[in-house]
């Protein structure tokens, strides 16, 4: 096999209790009653560590929303994975903490939506950003690595700096600022969420100087919103070249959004062997090597680089998951991403909606 | 680069530990992903407790790896802690 798996993705729950317009979770979200038992989720992580997979995120929805987490990261450790944790905090107790960490867990990446009180409650849709900051707190005063995470767009791009401040108060080691993507509840609110072309700029600038001020402080990650590249990003670094996804329900996907892409036929964790799922799947198989590419891509010098971008993205912007991603210049529906840029950029927010809780 | 001094003491950061010994690749995983460690790079790694100074680390590593140049040793072992440094992997007690 060609390919090694590196990473899975276990989205344990949809539950959550915030309601992020820019949720990256599928519009049709698994239910409570569908959700993987703990035994099964056992099994997953050991068959993953036997694979040679080194790290497994845990997310959601809100993974502390599953009563057995701690297991889980046991269970995860014992397999020989590292376990990094991606929660927004809520659900958590000083108790719970201490027995995750004492379970294994490697890091935690806390998300925050803003670093002003009433914007992180708006965007959140909850009224969770002062608990938030409290756990911040208690996770600072524990020997555990963590990441603070900054999702960012066109409604709070204008705080960056205070944001970045925000961050180093906290005493993360490392800030990720993500720029959403659209996927999800993302893509539906996209034309309310999309920065203009200025406040990109300005925001790279920002990011540079704090870099450079912050240096051997707080590492700073920068996650780029595709729609204004170049050229596409690499997705998940190929598909199924590194990385796995399984939702709550045991279906084990190529990538986050993978189930809008029509007639891929997701396999399940409950019926086959992962190892089956990664090298014989259809669905792993799909998109895996070049043959599949359509011109520009198949001549193109960046194919090793970026793999012709992001096959989800193709679908949601051109209707066809085996299109070029249109946000690359060179690909022929690139006037589609065009388009609603030209449109972001003169026109005032729109309105959005809020994420639903599953039940 | 920053070059650390001889007489600090190097540790992993937190959220930083390497794979388990005699697995088919050396690495150190770390929050983002995993960096691969080559040749003698675990060693060096390893030695990195948090108990001895660099100039300790470089004379161990220089009484295991008898046959190598000893100033080679010491610039190697300079550069890579330099570089986990730079990365957020390492850090000085």
């Amino acid at each position: 096999m060609k390919y090694q798996l590196r990473a899975l993705i276990a989205e344990i729950t949809h539950r959550c209790p915030l309601h992020c317009v820019y949720c990256s979770n599928p519009l049709e979200m698994q239910r409570r009653s569908d959700e993987l038992s703990t035994a099964d989720w056992l099994s997953i992580f050991q068959q993953a560590g036997e694979m040679g997979v080194l790290q497994l995120h845990l997310t959601g929805g809100e993974p502390l929303a599953r009563s057995d987490l701690t297991e889980l990261i046991g269970g995860a450790r014992a397999a020989q994975l590292y376990s990094n944790l991606i929660t927004s905090g809520v659900g958590l107790d000083e108790r719970r903490l201490d027995e995750l960490i004492e379970a294994g867990l490697d890091h935690i990446q806390l998300s925050f939506q803003d670093s002003g009180e009433a914007p992180a409650n708006e965007f959140s849709g909850t009224r969770s950003h002062a608990l938030k900051v409290r756990i911040a707190q208690m996770i600072r005063e524990r020997h555990i690595a963590f990441t603070v995470n900054m999702v960012v767009h066109r409604r709070n791009l204008g705080r960056l700096q205070e944001m970045i401040a925000f961050a180093e108060q906290t005493g993360a080691k490392r800030l990720e600022i993500a720029n959403v993507q659209y996927y999800g509840w993302a893509f539906r609110n996209r034309e309310a969420l999309l920065p203009t072309r200025q406040q990109l700029e300005q925001s790279i600038e920002i990011v540079e100087a704090a870099r450079e001020r912050l240096k051997g402080r707080l590492r700073i990650d920068f996650v780029f919103p595709d729609y204004y590249a170049k050229y596409p990003k690499p997705c998940m670094n190929g598909w199924g070249h590194q990385q796995m996804l399984i939702d709550p329900a045991g279906r084990v996907l190529p990538c986050h959004a993978a189930a809008v892409i029509p007639g891929l036929d997701l396999p399940s964790a409950c019926e086959h062997a992962l190892q089956w799922i990664w090298e014989d799947s259809a669905a792993f198989n799909r998109f895996r090597d070049e043959s599949w590419m359509p011109e520009p891509c198949r001549s193109c010098d960046r194919r090793t680089r970026d793999f012709g971008g992001c096959r989800c993205q193709a679908f949601l912007l051109a209707g066809d998951a085996a299109a070029t991603d249109p946000v690359c210049i060179l690909a022929p529906q690139h006037t589609v991403v065009e388009e609603i840029l030209q449109h972001v950029n003169v026109s005032s927010a729109r309105e959005w909606v809020y994420r639903i809780d599953p039940s | 680069m920053n070059v650390p001094e001889s007489n600090r003491v190097p540790r992993l950061a937190q959220g930083c530990r390497l794979n388990p010994a005699g697995s088919t690749e050396d690495l150190l995983l770390i929050p983002e992903g995993a960096l691969h460690l080559k040749g003698p790079a675990r060693t060096i790694v390893e030695l990195c407790n948090g108990e001895r100074n660099l100039s300790e680390i470089v004379a161990e590593l220089q009484r295991q790896y008898p046959s190598a140049e000893p100033a080679r040793i010491e610039t190697e072992a300079v550069a890579l802690l330099a570089r986990l440094r730079d990365r957020g992997a390492l850090e000085y007690v």
